[in-house]
């Protein structure tokens, strides 16, 4: 007997509903992003001021923040049906960690911001730098408990939900940071 | 010999790529067209999406869906990168 090929639906690794989500998110934060270079093209001069304000250090250091973080949560599915529950475990521990580190940083750039007396009403590229940056932190927020709730209840398919969903958060800033921080 | 896993090695390669965009942002300052630099940071960041889609996400085990991800990703980043050189072209 011939073993029937896996359907499109079943080669999509992990659960549909999350990918329904992840790239629900990339559409959100893809029209944003589109919405801001839009804008810019009425003022680059002033977008390229207001840009000169942002701390790229801050923000490339970020960058690898997330993406050691995602290669973490990505190595605990693999620890996880390897069975080894522990190190899936800590792996799991250490990205939020490294998500809470994210936000440390991302604070501290909000605190700079407020302390130049710079907020969302400042121009419209500040509006548009705190609606994106300040919605993709949310979702950090989101994955740091999301994370600790499946290294709690670490069945692989919670693992590969949670991480899904963690790499979803580190896909959207690998967007995110070259358009808001880079592009001048 | 060491080896490392194809999924190291996409932590390595994506932190390459991160430090080459940073780097690419930086030349603007040494008088570097910021129309070259751009379109450099944006198809470094492509590349960084479409490794996370296939060894973070796992489409590498899904070859039509890396496809579809990645051609919608790449019109996508094209659109990005015509709204941003379209001041530059007026």
């Amino acid at each position: 007997m011939t073993q029937q090929p896996p359907s499109l639906l079943e080669e999509l690794p992990g659960d549909l509903l999350m990918w329904v989500l992840i790239i629900s998110e990339l559409l959100i934060f893809g029209a944003g992003l589109i919405a801001f270079l839009a804008m810019r093209m009425a003022d680059p001069a002033g977008f390229a001021e207001a840009q000169a304000h942002l701390d790229r250090t801050g923000a490339a250091l970020n960058t690898v923040v997330l993406i050691s973080s995602g290669y973490l949560a990505a190595q605990a599915l693999h620890w996880r049906k390897a069975a080894r529950r522990r190190a899936a475990r800590y792996a799991l521990a250490a990205a939020a960690a490294l998500g809470v580190l994210f936000l440390v940083i991302k604070g501290m750039e909000y605190a700079d911001k407020a302390a130049l007396g710079i907020n969302w009403e400042t121009h419209s590229f500040f509006m548009f730098y705190y609606m994106l940056t300040g919605f993709h932190a949310a979702h950090v927020v989101a994955g740091i408990l999301l994370l600790l709730l499946v290294a709690w209840r670490d069945s692989v398919e919670n693992i590969e939900l949670g991480a899904a969903f963690w790499h979803m958060v580190d896909l959207v800033w690998v967007l995110l940071f070259p358009v808001i921080y880079l592009l001048v | 010999m060491v080896t490392t896993s194809p999924l190291s090695r996409a932590w390595i390669i994506l932190i390459f790529l991160s430090l080459l965009s940073a780097l690419a942002a930086e030349l603007v300052e040494t008088g570097v067209d910021t129309r070259i630099t751009g379109s450099l940071v944006l198809a470094l960041s492509l590349f960084k999406a479409r490794l996370i889609l296939s060894r973070y996400l796992g489409l590498c085990d899904a070859p039509a869906w890396r496809r579809g991800f990645n051609l919608t990703l790449t019109f996508f980043c094209l659109g990005l990168l015509g709204l941003y050189l379209a001041p530059s072209l007026s």
